[in-house]
């Protein structure tokens, strides 16, 4: 069922068992599970079916650090959420990313990748993926990783009509969730905003907020300042550790042979480091992509003297007791260590039109991860030289401590942490099964609960550990059920 | 040395291809230029220069 706002669904007498709050990949994957369980789920959308600017302008804030995208930019509030300007690439965290490491504050989850690997068969069903290939180690320090660039599905086009023709899924949209109500144990309804006008409590079993890597801090924060604690009874955690994936050019290569590597259909492939290589270098992971053929200035020359005209770099190769090939251009991707000094607060100054603080985003990147790129690039470098694959350059501001280009990607979009996953409540947020700590009844969906970063774009995991949270919540409302009964 | 008779590409090259050999060589000619300031030694006969890394062979 799909209803306008929530007049008509408070009308229609649906009583559901979950609140879902959020329609993007992680709130509508939960909300399938539950309801495929043949448990009534009700999911709030603040937005419509279309994007409108009205609904947008909720997301605009203040970043404090480093430069980063505009917040009504970087994310999009309507049916489907972010997934309606996903790029659609695809790679599920490594096992390496789940582990504990000493060299990195703060890193570990309470879970590893064996815990969402039984759901995979089912992300890979939901984002319309090929199988994964594994990952192929070209030295002890790198490997040849795989990420496949997917149709990029777009949750309210693809499971609208699902949705539509369900009896157990009601999406609620222009419905905005403004305030959590709590009492420090459990949460004892969502407050609604649709329509125009306050439309009152919403109440059921067990809420999940999944409002996106920036808006779950934004929404708990402002409800346990209006509850004096009583939505996030352990909240030293909340909002902090936020993460991103910084992205920068970080160097070119000349290669030995232009079909070194399979390129996929863009000329691109993809490459990290091992476990060992991390520990032994005391960095973060980090994701290499080596796009082959750069197209401007004097790299385009390089580049089309070796990879246009083959036959005389070859001779001019011998000539110099060399043997160069084509070029190629490395763009860098890598890993955030979780810090609680980045952080998501509540604007002291700046409102929504309802009146609810807008985010306050403190990001900034540190010294392990400027580490990290140049001795990435350097782990690369040395592998391509030893094995004779090609020759790599890092770029002079790498080398030379630079400060960051402003003219480049500058991070992926990828908002995570604020609600951070772990078993100590003074660094983290929700427990295993994405329960916030203390909370009996509330849960956090979404790459907020990222403890660590990792390399990759975030959609796979997300929608993977939404998985396994629709999953254990659909056992816990059993459970529930059967106890009532007895 | 190639044979003279090889510098030529099989296909005729074109103005552009030459202007790209020219322009060019300067990069290609780090790999055994004498402009080697401090190399940075970071594993055995791989060797860092200019923000190049290469192999000491690639020196010699």
């Amino acid at each position: 069922m799909i209803f306008e706002g929530y007049e008509s669904f408070r009308a229609s007498g649906f009583q559901p068992k979950v609140i879902v709050i959020g329609s993007g990949p992680a709130g509508t994957t939960i909300a399938r599970k539950v309801a495929q369980a043949g448990i009534p789920v009700a999911i709030f959308e603040a937005g419509g079916e279309e994007y409108s600017e009205e609904s947008q302008d909720v997301y605009k804030g203040k970043t404090v650090g480093d430069p980063y995208f505009d917040l009504d930019v970087t994310r999009l509030r309507y049916f489907g959420g972010s997934s309606n300007h996903w790029a659609g690439w695809c790679r599920v965290m490594d096992a390496l990313d789940f582990e504990p490491k000493a060299w990195v504050p703060h890193s570990g989850w309470p879970i590893r990748r064996s815990d969402i690997e039984p759901y995979l068969d089912e992300v890979h069903d939901i984002l319309d993926l090929v199988p994964f290939r594994d990952d192929i180690a070209i030295s002890d320090d790198i490997r040849w990783v795989q990420l496949i660039k997917s149709p990029a599905v777009r949750f309210g086009e693809k499971f609208r009509d699902e949705i539509a023709a369900s009896k157990t899924i009601a999406l609620v949209l222009n419905t905005y969730v403004t305030e959590l109500q709590g009492d420090g144990t459990q949460l004892t309804g969502a407050r609604i905003w649709s329509q125009g006008k306050d439309q009152g409590i919403a109440t059921a079993e067990y809420y999940v907020s999944c409002t996106g890597g920036l808006e779950n801090s934004r929404l708990l924060l402002w409800s346990n300042e209006k509850s004096n604690g009583g939505v996030v009874p352990h909240a030293a955690a909340l909002g902090r550790y936020w993460m991103e994936h910084p992205q920068f050019e970080g160097g070119n290569v000349i290669m030995n042979s232009a079909t070194q590597f399979e390129m996929d259909e863009v000329s691109e492939a993809f490459f990290s480091p091992s476990r060992e290589a991390m520990e032994r270098e005391q960095i973060l992971n980090f994701g290499i992509r080596f796009i082959q053929m750069p197209y401007h200035g004097a790299k385009w020359l390089v580049a089309e003297l070796a990879c246009v005209a083959p036959e005389t770099a070859e001779w001019l190769s011998e000539e110099l007791g060399a043997r160069l090939r084509c070029a190629a251009q490395l763009y860098v991707g890598w890993e955030q260590s979780p810090r609680a000094d980045n952080f998501v607060a509540l604007s002291a100054t700046e409102r929504d039109a309802l009146g609810i603080p807008r985010v306050e985003l403190h990001w900034q990147k540190g010294e392990l991860e400027r580490r990290t790129l140049l001795e990435g690039l350097r782990l690369f470098g040395k592998t391509l030289a030893e094995r004779d694959y090609g020759r790599l350059r890092i770029a002079d501001w790498v080398l030379n401590g630079d400060p960051y280009p402003t003219d480049q990607e500058l991070a992926g979009h990828h908002h995570m942490g604020g609600t951070r996953m772990g078993n100590d409540p003074a660094t983290s947020v929700v427990d295993r099964n994405c329960r916030v700590h203390g909370m009996r009844n509330l849960y956090v969906g979404g790459s907020s609960v990222f403890a660590t970063s990792g390399q990759c774009n975030p959609t796979t995991t997300i929608v993977a550990l939404a998985a396994r949270l629709g999953d254990h919540l659909a056992r816990q409302v059993s459970q529930s059920a059967m106890l009532g009964k007895s | 040395m190639a044979p003279e008779l090889n510098l030529l590409p099989a296909r005729p090259a074109s103005r552009r291809a030459f202007l790209q050999v020219i322009l060019a060589l300067p990069a290609l000619a780090m790999f055994q230029s004498g402009t080697v300031s401090a190399p940075k030694s970071k594993a055995d006969g791989i060797i860092e220069v200019n923000g190049w890394i290469l192999k000491r062979s690639d020196l010699t």
